[in-house]
């Protein structure tokens, strides 16, 4: 095992020249003054913070990008992007909500308590009715979250040990854990807990999976798939009739520069970006504001250790591989300095391991170098495949080539599209690649992201990494630490040992840039995101009176 | 006449022989493309036996020529399938998508017959001037070889940065009244149509030279005939079979879908609508807008020949127009 705690030393101007060339031709550049970490807050924890004097309502247009996909289906317990989360959020509600803190705070359940360990006692809004009028009850909650429970859906792994869910009075509702779970609650803020009508989807006059009926903010008017969506405020929102959003289009528009010319022009009056090229594109537009929201979402390579007489079954060879990626080149110059690394717990999140303690950051390049001499895959070619939909990675991968180079190992990189991406990463078996690119979504709760790393509980990846007892039972504990203290030694241990085995290699934060036109928008954007949720705190926008 | 006739007929058959050909192929395509429709819309994080019922639901777990007989036998009795994706008829959705790509060929049309064949003419005719044949060279030279997607990127920034009053990257809401419309569709079919002028007018360049040294044009010459009437009656009437050939073809091929236009300016086109079938494995949208396509290419081929037999039964008997 390769573990020598030495200062790394880097070479990155060849790759830094090389990515400058991609650069030029890709005309990505570094903005100035912009980045994540010196980006002015409006507020703490806020990018920006809606200005309270503007009184108008009105309607809004936003365009977003595909992403993963716009819109998985209409039912939120089988939600798995980012981009469901959001849009289906306008309509669902959950009960418990993530601050700009990433505390935990309430929603639908107005409080609640935990009298041990594995009970929580929450008190219910009742007051909150579904759009369709009819007031939310006790009912509704059991039966949404043990329909979540039971689904058997990626985020039923994420509720945790739930034992039994009851109602416990009008306006109570008590879960009982078998064992405790730091990251419960962490679950219970995102779109696929949200609370249904389950009286309607139980007596059968609605059909989850082709209508959206919720207690949130908005209610859908028309939906093209993979176009548009258009919502209302909806009047029974328990948050009043106020909102100054009262209409919202929503628009997919795939193209990064096609957004950028509806937000210049005035024809969308928010848009999201995945380059950082915006920041300094849109930086003399006018009365354009852009924002670098950071995500707990990171990009990783996957190092297949699952292939029959692939050199990466050797793990020194994995980690040789791993300490030769720079993260901090890659935040530096793929994104401009706008990204930051992280470990297996997103660094932006409390509680998150250190990036610097990592064993591979402790190693050093002629250690990785020596390695691959010795165990003779000197002069291997790895095929590193990515997906073409986000053209950031094709340059991440451009660096990580370079910064293998300097090990001996030759990189060869593929581009597919998702489809076919998705079936040789995570279809075939084993995977059908070396060296793989992607991005996990980082949720709210250090925690949350580490059980991707046991393919006993993830599945996904069984076709490149393997089963490690150790690295389970980090896992499983990093989960059920609830003391901060030592929860913090779990996670460090949990990150070094996963640095170790280098299956999944975290790499730095996957960016979301946000623009807005202030002449026509004021909104509150929050500092960090965990759910990928652009649209968390838009009841809060402001319109200027003109708008109306 | 029965020679015709018989010409005819054989390229009608040669043309459903080719639809069959393009439905054999573009169904084997799909299918053998990495990569499925589970894939896509179950994510990474499925398992294999959520995989497998979601393929059984679609019956794409079927041997593949039960599947192509079954789609074969659906588009004959007029059902073009369901969008795995959107669970609406195929039909549908083609319906909705069709007059946006048809809307756009048009007004990529009249800019092409505006300003590509009346260019052509003039340098066909001032072909021995240096001014003449230097513009023809550089604007058939530089439509022909800018890309689409140069093109278009480059409008998209210049028409936005600059605030000239031309929504650029606003959604198109195609359908939202004349006004609008043809705002939406004015910049893309400016992209899309300089290849077309370029390609057309240097066919009618070319056609409007070749006609110039005939016999008949220096006889209208001696008549003391005026140029314009010599234009006009001697030579379009001649250039008017390859400049038609040509303008047919582009018709069909914009039919088709422009997809890279379409993709750039946000247009819910028939292109675009392909693209977005193909990315997600929607196998239905993907074979019907396919089979479109090629079907308004062959019919169009096949009408534009039919014409030109008809006109010139000397195509019937050498398989070629006379000069």
């Amino acid at each position: 095992m390769l573990k020598l705690p030495r200062k790394r030393a880097r070479v990155a101007s060849g790759a830094a020249l090389a990515l400058g060339l991609a650069c030029v031709l890709s005309s990505c550049a570094a903005p100035s003054g912009t980045g994540a970490g010196e980006q002015e807050e409006a507020a703490p924890g806020f990018l920006a913070v809606a200005d309270d004097a503007l009184d108008g309502q009105g309607a809004l247009t936003v365009q977003l990008d595909y992403d993963t996909s716009e819109a998985d289906g209409l039912d939120p317990a089988t939600a798995q992007t980012a981009r469901s989360w959001s849009i289906m959020g306008l309509v669902y509600e959950t009960l418990v909500t993530a601050d700009e803190n990433f505390e935990i705070t309430p929603e639908l359940a107005t409080s609640w308590e935990q009298p041990d360990d594995t009970t929580y006692v929450f008190t219910i809004d009742t007051t909150a009715t579904f759009s369709n009028g009819r007031a939310l009850t006790v009912d509704d909650v059991v039966g949404s979250l043990q329909r979540q429970v039971d689904s058997m859906s990626v985020w039923s792994g994420q509720m945790g040990p739930v034992e039994s869910i009851e109602a416990t009075g009008d306006d109570q509702v008590t879960v009982r854990l078998s064992s405790p779970y730091a990251p419960f609650l962490a679950a219970l803020a995102n779109t696929p807990a949200a609370i249904l009508p389950m009286q309607e989807v139980e007596d059968g006059s609605l059909d989850l999976t082709t209508t959206m009926l919720g207690t949130g903010p908005y209610t859908v008017d028309a939906h093209r798939q993979d176009e548009s969506w258009t919502f209302s405020a909806n009047p029974n929102w328990r948050g009043g009739d106020d909102l100054a959003v009262q209409t919202l289009e929503l628009q997919i528009v795939d193209q990064e520069t096609t957004r950028q010319a509806a937000l210049r022009e005035g024809s969308a009056g928010l848009a999201n970006f995945g380059s950082i090229d915006a920041l300094t594109q849109l930086a003399d537009a006018g009365d354009v504001r852009v924002v670098n929201q950071t995500q707990s979402d990171f990009y990783y390579v996957n190092v297949n250790s699952q292939v029959e007489g692939s050199p990466l079954q050797d793990q020194d060879v994995r980690f040789a591989i791993n300490t030769a990626i720079d993260r901090q080149a890659i935040a530096d110059i793929v994104f401009a300095g706008e990204s930051a690394p992280t470990g297996v717990t997103p660094s932006n999140l409390p509680g998150a391991c250190a990036v610097d303690a990592l064993p591979s950051e402790q190693a050093s390049l002629d250690d990785a170098r020596q390695v691959i001499e010795d165990s003779g895959a000197a002069g291997t070619t790895l095929d590193m495949i990515v997906y073409t939909s986000e053209p950031v990675m094709g340059q991440i991968a451009q660096l990580v080539q370079q910064q293998l180079a300097e090990i001996g190992v030759t990189v060869n990189i593929e581009q597919f599209d998702t489809a076919t991406y998705n079936a040789r990463v995570f279809t075939a078996q084993p995977g059908d690649f070396d060296l793989s690119l992607g991005w996990f979504a980082g949720y709210v709760d250090p925690s949350m992201v580490t059980k991707w790393w046991n393919p006993e509980q993830a599945g996904f990846n069984v076709g490149f990494t393997g089963v490690h007892e150790d690295l389970n039972e980090l896992i499983t504990a990093g989960a059920e630490a609830t003391d901060p203290d030592e929860r913090a030694t779990v996670l460090a241990d949990l990150c070094a040992t996963a640095d170790e085995y280098s299956e999944i290699v975290p790499l730095v934060h996957r960016p979301s840039i946000i623009g807005y036109d202030s002449a026509e928008l004021s909104p509150t954007i929050q500092s960090n995101e965990g759910y990928g949720d652009i649209f968390r705190d838009i009841t809060a926008y402001r319109l200027p009176a003109a708008s109306e | 006449m029965l020679q015709q006739l018989r010409w005819s007929a054989g390229r009608v058959v040669s043309a459903l022989i080719t639809l069959l050909g393009v439905s054999i192929l573009i169904f084997a395509a799909v299918r053998l493309m990495p990569g499925s429709y589970e894939d896509i819309i179950l994510g990474p994080l499925a398992s294999p036996e959520e995989r497998a019922a979601l393929a059984a639901a679609y019956g794409l777990d079927r041997p593949l020529v039960l599947q192509y007989f079954s789609w074969i036998g659906q588009i004959f009795s007029g059902d073009l399938g369901t969008s795995f994706v959107t669970q609406t008829p195929v039909a549908v959705e083609l319906g909705a998508r069709i007059p946006v790509t048809a809307l756009l060929t048009v007004v990529a049309l009249v800019i092409t017959v505006a300003v590509g064949i009346p260019l052509g003419v003039w340098t066909g005719v001032r072909s021995g001037a240096k001014q003449g044949g230097a513009i023809g060279r550089v604007v058939s030279g530089l439509g022909i070889s800018v890309p689409e997607f140069v093109l278009g990127s480059v409008v998209v920034f210049v028409f936005s940065r600059l605030a000239l009053g031309i929504q650029v990257g606003g959604f198109s809401q195609v359908g939202a009244g004349f006004g609008p419309t043809v705002q939406a569709l004015l910049l893309p079919a400016i992209v899309l149509s300089v290849f077309c002028v370029a390609a057309s007018a240097r066919t009618t360049r070319d056609a409007v030279m070749n006609v110039l040294v005939e016999p008949h044009i220096a006889a209208a010459v001696a008549r003391g005939e005026t140029p314009w009437h010599i234009v006009r009656h001697h030579v379009m009437r001649n250039a008017g079979i390859p400049i038609l050939t040509l303008l047919a073809t582009i018709t069909a091929y914009l039919l088709g879908g422009a997809v890279i236009v379409e993709t750039i300016f946000n247009i819910p086109g028939l292109g675009s609508f392909m693209v977005t079938g193909l990315d997600r494995r929607d196998f239905a949208v993907v074979q019907a807008s396919v089979l479109f396509a090629a079907t308004v290419f062959i019919v169009v081929s096949l009408v534009l020949d039919l014409i030109t037999s008809a006109l010139d039964p000397r195509v019937a008997v050498t398989g070629k127009a006379g000069s």
